[in-house]
């Protein structure tokens, strides 16, 4: 077959492809574009999960009838000032979205140009663009896309469900959202309306718009994030580890303003949240970096999902330790959502004394005389009801702490202290768990790894991409105990492994972390394994649940906790403590 | 089937081979041991596919015939039974059960037939020699503690034994120590192919030794081994695999050449251990002339410090060891006092017992 040049509408749908992938892309798009235009109102209207009907109305600047001829063109754009790709502040710059959609749909775009006194109307269907004609619209543009992808029927074929597309949808304007919560936002799906109030941009403003996309519980459970370092700038909202979600879908991330998805930065955040929550669990965060946009490529994919940073290890370094430093000062905090689920739990559901009222008894039936019999020893074996009460005096002082004074062990296992305004109940082993870890891990990092010589150097067989990535970092690796250099072609030579360790399988251990290194660029599962062992000496070194405590063991417990970082949850990310405020305890009574 | 023993020979036996039984096994019948009656004895048979023993003991055979029954149970069974009490095994006449009687005490197991019972085809043995059973425990005695248990350098998961020149030559390591101990090669061994034997059976080796009498009779090929050590015989299939050149880990240039008195070395490696909490915290070892300074510190807890007089003329040196390490080697030193020969703190250590020829370790420092 000769070869030839396609014509141009088959060019159009094959772009069109990569632009526009489904509903929610088409969505992005033209929402970026009315933000592009400095609307302050959006409103969005999807059916059908956004098939049928797409209609994105703004309040934006609008364009007269010749740019709006030119805005269904293939790489016609009014964003991108001179030539200068490198300096992009837009959040659309390439030119491609109306043609894009206008190749697979029925696009019909009517704009109204600030200040002029006519609207004008374009549509194109199936890249058939029509002529300008003239339109009623109040201020701004309004597009509509009907039938999506009716011109590429093998697009339609792969979309998900119409619930499917709507969520995603949804989740697109909600990340366009939280990076703007100067504009006000509505969304109509199906019979659904969603409302962003308008909001400011200061830090207020921020939380409030976090608290509107993710849930009312969000203020409360989130420490603010601000760092920077080297023109490079990370704000945002963090959320407590024990605040955390099964699914990775509650973190955003934004770049300039623009919402991404990008692995330096899930890694950075992964990285931030390290060894505060189990694995399985994810962050709550949204987090916007701020730095000068000829220090990062955002033409790296056409949906802009992912960003290429100039200094990748900057910010990933700026990222994890802006999250630590946050976290660990809201180490303090334990979820709130802790004394809520606590409170809605403890309130009783109908009055008692009724509940078991008319059944007579409310001793459960015992069967055989054996079970008689051994019913005497019922009480022997259940938990002393001993609950330590206060022998040493309260001191003002400590009730003035953050964890308050301890007033009484129940269980052998629960610490209950008093603060001025509430009380706090400590699971003492998760407690202490946690402090004698963060011990070991400042004195791994304090003292330096120790390691073992390695009689016989293992090599391990890498790719040579592996092996150069490993090789680039065999100073942070020998920081933590691993000393390795290239051996030939794809090989490294393992020579000496953390003492910690003891024998250990050097092989995989490599290829672990070349795994991730290459994934996420950085060390973290040599790091793991080590503190895994930490944790593991932290476990057995610990007070363990059904020790009892003397009242200044107990306040010493409470005393360390708050010195501690990240004392708020245990290993394992639950909680270590539930404070319950009098407010709460209030609640619970009906007083409130 | 019908048979009686004596319970202690039946407990020793017992014994002997339901240690080759997995505790977990997919195959029920490997759970099983093999009780197979002939006129005037009862022989034994337990395998777990790699290793099987195969041991007689004397009994009074009524009816000749075979039966498999749970390894661990009938142990646990016979174990308890009274001193000096006749036991009695009985299979019932579908041979589905046993029935296992002594004094007023009867039991019945669940039994397996013979046919399911897996054999481990020795093949062709193509050498064979007889060595003396004091032998063949030294060689494994000071080997055994530095073979791995890492299980993907699964070359390394045994002993070594090997024919160089006119000795027989046991080599182990985990990779950071290696030990080797060597005799004179009895007759016949000459020309053998180099084996790994598992762990496993080592460790059942040296545990049937002592019962063994003078002399074991050790027969190999290139996938298996056989040793015969009195009733018992253990057919163990070799590790499949190349053993590393350990030549080239054994030091010949280290010259500064540490003479120590054993039992106070190891005393003050073990007493400044103490301090340290968690497991491979490093001893150093300072030298100067004639002194040797011990010295562990955990920066959580404290420190500590021990000095030794020892023959000692070279150049000053710090170097450090993994406590246990060190203690594993010194325990395998026979004579009273042992060499320790060394290079730089990053270099491996040889160690050599100064009474028994031929034995040496190797040990790689820790770096502090």
């Amino acid at each position: 077959m000769p070869v030839r040049q396609l014509p141009e509408n088959v060019v159009n749908r094959i772009a069109a492809g990569e632009v526009i992938e489904r509903p929610a892309s088409a969505v992005k798009e033209l929402v970026e574009n009315a933000i592009d235009a400095g609307a302050t109102r959006v409103e969005v209207v999807i059916s059908g999960g956004g098939r049928e009907l797409i209609r994105v109305s703004d309040n934006g600047s609008g364009m007269n009838s010749e740019d709006l001829a030119l805005c269904v063109e293939r790489h016609a754009t009014s964003k991108l000032d001179s030539e200068d790709l490198l300096n992009i502040s837009t959040l659309g710059f390439r030119g491609e979205a109306l043609p894009s959609i206008g190749a697979a749909a029925r696009l019909s775009i009517v704009s109204r140009a600030r200040g002029s006194d006519a609207a004008h109307e374009v549509r194109v269907e199936g890249g058939e663009k029509s002529t300008i004609r003239p339109a009623a619209l109040s201020e701004g543009t309004r597009v509509e896309v009907r039938d999506l992808f009716y011109a590429t029927p093998a697009r339609l074929k792969f979309l998900k469900s119409e619930q499917a597309e709507t969520a995603a949808v949804i989740d697109v304007i909600r990340r366009l959202a939280l990076a703007r919560p100067d504009v006000a936002f509505t969304i109509a799906a199906n019979e659904r309306v969603i409302q962003y109030p308008l909001r400011g941009t200061d830090e207020a403003g921020r939380a409030a718009r976090l608290a509107d996309v993710i849930g009312g519980d969000a203020h409360a459970n989130t420490v603010p994030v601000d760092a920077a370092r080297e023109g490079v700038r990370v704000r945002g909202l963090a959320g407590l580890p024990t605040f955390s979600k099964a699914n990775s879908l509650s973190q955003y991330l934004f770049v300039n303003g623009r919402p991404v998805r990008d692995k330096v930065l899930m890694g950075a955040m992964r990285g931030g949240y390290a060894d505060l929550l189990h694995s399985g669990r994810y962050p709550v965060a949204a987090l916007f970096i701020e730095l000068d946009p000829r220090e990062v490529d955002v033409n790296v994919h056409p949906a802009k999902a992912e960003v290429r940073f100039r200094d990748p290890s900057l910010v990933r370094g700026l990222v994890v330790r802006a999250l630590q430093d946050a976290l660990s000062g809201g180490a303090r905090r334990s979820a709130t959502t802790g004394a809520d689920r606590l409170v809605s739990f403890a309130r009783p559901q109908s009055a008692p004394g009724y509940s078991s009222g008319w059944r007579g008894s409310s001793a459960p039936y015992r069967g055989g005389l054996a079970e008689a019999a051994q019913a005497a020893f019922e009480t022997i074996a259940q938990p002393s009801a001993d609950a330590r009460a206060n022998l040493a005096p309260v001191l003002q002082a400590d009730l003035e702490r953050p964890l308050g004074a301890a007033r009484a062990q129940l269980h052998e296992t629960y610490i209950v202290a008093q603060t001025v305004d509430g009380l706090v109940i400590v699971d003492q082993h998760a407690a202490h768990e946690r402090i004698v870890y963060e011990k070991l891990k400042r004195a791994l990092n304090e003292n330096g790894i120790s390691t073992q010589i390695l009689l016989v150097p293992a090599v391990v067989e890498l790719d040579d991409s592996d092996v150069a990535a490993l090789v680039a970092r065999a100073g942070e690796l020998a920081k933590l105990g691993l000393v390795l250099e290239p051996f030939g072609q794809g090989a490294v030579l393992v020579r000496e492994t953390p003492a910690l360790l003891g024998e250990t399988d050097a092989q995989n251990l490599v290829r672990d972390l070349a795994e991730h290194i290459a994934e996420w660029d950085d060390a973290l599962p040599l790091e793991r394994n080590l503190l895994a062992i930490a944790s593991r000496i932290s476990c057995h070194g610990s007070i363990r649940a059904g020790r009892r405590l003397k009242p200044e063991e107990m306040n010493a417990l409470l005393r360390e906790m708050e010195r501690t970082e990240n004392a708020g949850q245990c290993n394992h990310g639950r909680p270590t403590y539930v404070e319950l405020k009098l407010f709460d305890i209030e609640k619970l009574f009906g007083r409130r | 089937m019908k048979v009686t023993i004596e319970r202690a020979q039946l407990a020793k036996s017992l014994a002997h081979v339901h240690r080759v039984v997995e505790r977990r096994n997919t195959i029920p019948i490997l759970a099983n041991v093999l009780l197979r009656a002939g006129k005037s004895s009862v022989e034994l048979k337990a395998t777990d596919l790699d290793l099987e023993i195969v041991e007689t003991a004397p009994g009074e055979g009524k009816t000749t015939g075979s039966t498999t029954v749970p390894a661990h149970m009938i142990y646990d069974i016979v174990r308890k039974l009274p001193e000096g009490a006749q036991v009695e095994l009985q299979s019932a006449s579908d041979g589905a059960q046993l029935q296992v009687r002594a004094g007023r005490s009867k039991f019945t197991l669940q039994a397996l037939p013979e046919t399911d019972f897996p054999d481990l085809a020795a093949g062709e043995m193509t050498h064979s020699f007889n060595i003396a059973s004091a032998d063949l425990k030294r060689l494994i005695d000071r080997t055994q503690f530095a073979i791995s248990t890492e299980e993907t350098r699964y070359y390394l998961n045994g002993i070594y034994l090997h024919a160089i020149d006119d000795k027989l030559r046991a080599v182990a390591t985990d990779g950071h120590r290696l030990a080797q101990a060597e005799i004179k090669a009895p007759k016949g061994a000459k020309g053998m192919p180099g084996v790994i034997v598992p762990r496993k059976t080592v460790a059942e080796v040296q545990r049937l030794i002592d019962d063994a009498g003078e002399e074991v009779k050790v027969e190999l090929s290139a996938t298996k081994i056989r040793f015969s050590l009195g009733n018992a015989v253990l057919t163990s299939k070799l590790i499949d695999g190349t053993f590393p050149d350990y030549g080239r880990v054994i030091p010949a240039g280290n010259d500064k050449t540490l003479v120590v008195d054993k039992s106070e070395f190891m005393s003050a490696v073990d007493r400044v251990s103490t301090v340290s909490s968690e497991r491979g915290r490093a001893v150093k070892l300072a030298l100067t002339d004639g002194k040797l300074t011990l010295s562990v510190i955990n920066p959580d807890s404290g420190s500590a410090t021990e000095e030794l007089e020892v023959e000692y003329g070279a150049e000053a040196l710090d170097i450090g060891f993994n406590g246990r390490y060190l203690l594993d080697i010194l325990q395998q030193i026979e004579g009273e006092k042992a060499r320790l020969k060394l290079a730089d703190p990053g270099s491996p250590t040889l160690i050599e017992d100064m009474e028994a020829a031929g034995a040496l370790y190797v040990l790689m420092p820790m770096r502090v």
